[in-house]
């Protein structure tokens, strides 16, 4: 992308937050809104510089990014093989289909009790509920990649010499690698959104348990500083490494007339 | 010599739907020596699918033998290429990596099947398209890289399924007489099948002509070599040729 390109985009993306800003500020104001009920801009700023200065904010950040990552790598490198396996029969995947379908919507928040019964309280139940949430939409999307590849281009490489292991590397997992990228995309949207929610409940530190403990003290402007940066870290998180990652397999290898 | 000698060859498919067995092919034999350039025609559904799939061991056979060299042959290998007719290149492959696929899996260094690739790619006049993924070609031009990928792999014998129907007739015709071309050069066994019956006249050294899953007839075809559409298309010989195998494939 050319610089006056890059900068274009970057101002489609600030433009509307700004907005919001300016619109949030004015109805503070006009209406003389009670701290209690919603803090104003310079109040939530003032909670970010504060719980920066003292290594709180991060302190929590990097709690949650921890239990992001752990949970999301353990549930992609279970989830991709399985998933990939279930795909190559088609038998097997006809069967799972419903199956894998319905505990994708389940994923998430739905386990977080009995993630605190079988784990305790901490990082063991907050890291399976995201690997909750990761595992079964990543492994019915590589299970679903894998038995979209076309017959024929199993054949091809048949015919070229290709035994099973060169068929699994050399088409079974670059033909479902753009499934694979969506369902990790959209596994941690569901696992981010669980993320706080059993932070909520299960733990002492993360962004989750910050918005908590914030309301047991009306500290309006700390919940919502919260808010903003779990909203900003996840559109990070989405903008520089998933929608690049998705973009570099799909349209590239423009895989939409594969069927 | 080597040859590829099919015998009693049949195929029953269960149709679910009809909830009966469908006689797709019916006792074919046939003997095809090394260097020849065979055309299977007849109309469709009459098994030529069929045949071929089970010649690449893409799907068993119900009855019969497929003997490539005197070793019965068991599921896909390297020494039967195919040409599909719906390309089947490997989407998130360069073309020059598709057309090296084939040395790659008999691990062939990377620069050396990266030659070998080009070499292929030159034959089909795509050089210039060595970087580009599939998605970004034209029909004819992924069909080509088709070509060079099942050659590049140095088979036996080439395996073609109505490769050029889903090609506008201009590069048809153009890749008509590139295929030509590359089989004078290289002789490669070729099986190469058509509903199109100038087509296979044009290609073949024989013409073999089937019907509701048996061979009805083969017609020989002498018309010298290099064969171009420009000399052919008014020849009284090509013409008495195709005439004959219509009638065939008519009757068939
Ligand atoms: N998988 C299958 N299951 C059941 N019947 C099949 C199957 N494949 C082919 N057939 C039947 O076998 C017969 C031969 O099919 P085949 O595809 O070999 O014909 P073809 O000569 O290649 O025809 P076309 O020119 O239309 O490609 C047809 O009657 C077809 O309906
Ligand atoms: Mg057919």
């Amino acid at each position: 992308m050319r610089p006056e390109g890059r900068l274009k985009s970057i101002a489609y993306f600030f433009a509307p937050l700004l907005a919001l800003l300016v619109l949030w500020q004015a109805t503070i104001t006009v209406f003389d809104v009670n701290p209690r009920v919603f803090p104003g801009i310079s109040a939530v700023w003032h909670a970010a510089v504060t719980s920066i200065a003292d290594g709180t904010l991060i302190q929590h950040i990097g709690a949650s990014l921890t239990r992001v990552a752990v949970g999301t790598v353990i549930g992609i490198a279970i989830s991709v093989p399985l998933g990939m396996a279930m795909g190559v029969l088609p038998a097997v995947a006809t069967f799972l289909t419903p199956l894998m379908r319905f505990f994708s919507v389940l994923a998430g928040i739905a386990w977080i009790p009995i993630a605190t019964l079988w784990f305790g309280y901490g990082f063991g139940a907050i890291t399976f509920v995201i690997f909750n949430a990761v595992f079964f939409v990543v492994a019915y999307n590589a299970m679903l990649g894998v038995s979209t590849i076309p017959m024929r281009l199993r054949y091809a490489a048949a015919s070229l010499g290709a035994g099973p292991w060169r068929t699994l590397t050399e088409v079974l997992l670059p033909g479902a690698l753009p499934n694979i990228v969506t369902g990790i995309r959209t596994g941690l949207g569901f696992a981010w959104r669980g993320l706080i929610a059993a932070e909520m409940i299960a733990t002492n530190v993360g962004l989750g348990y910050m918005l908590f403990m914030a309301r047991d003290f009306y500290r309006t402007e700390v919940i919502v500083m919260g808010m903003i940066v779990i909203g900003l870290l996840w559109l990070l998180l989405d903008r520089l490494l998933l929608a690049p990652l998705e973009r570099a397999t799909v349209e590239r290898w423009g895989m939409v007339e594969r069927t | 010599m080597r040859s590829l000698t099919i015998r009693d060859l049949s195929k029953t498919y269960f149709d679910a739907y009809a909830g009966s067995h469908v006689d797709a092919v019916r006792g074919v034999s046939l003997e095809v020596t090394q260097g020849e350039f065979v055309s299977l025609v007849g109309p469709s559904g009459c098994g030529k699918t069929t045949i071929l799939n089970m010649i690449a061991g893409f799907i068993p056979c119900s009855g019969g033998e497929i003997r490539l060299d005197g070793r019965a042959i068991h599921g896909p290998g390297p020494d039967r290429g195919v040409v599909f007719q719906s390309f089947a290149l490997f989407p998130w492959k360069t073309v020059l990596d598709n057309v090296g696929f084939g040395p790659k899996m008999r691990g062939v260094p990377k620069a050396e099947r990266d030659r070998t690739a080009r070499e292929y790619l030159e034959l089909v006049g795509l050089a210039h398209a060595a970087d580009r993924y599939p998605n970004e070609l034209s029909g004819g031009m992924q069909q080509r890289v088709g070509v060079a990928r099942a050659l590049a792999n140095n088979p036996e014998v080439l395996l073609m399924d109505e490769p050029f129907a889903s090609v506008d007739a201009q590069t048809r015709m153009t890749l008509q007489e590139e295929l030509t071309r590359i089989w004078q050069e290289r002789r490669p066994t070729i099986i190469f099948i058509t509903h199109d019956v100038s087509e296979a006249v044009f290609l073949a050294n024989r013409v073999i002509v089937l019907s509701k899953g048996q061979i009805l007839d083969e017609v020989d075809i002498a018309l010298p070599r290099p064969r171009v559409w420009d000399k052919l298309h008014e020849d009284a010989a090509f013409k008495s040729l195709s005439g004959k195998v219509l009638q065939l494939v008519r009757s068939a």
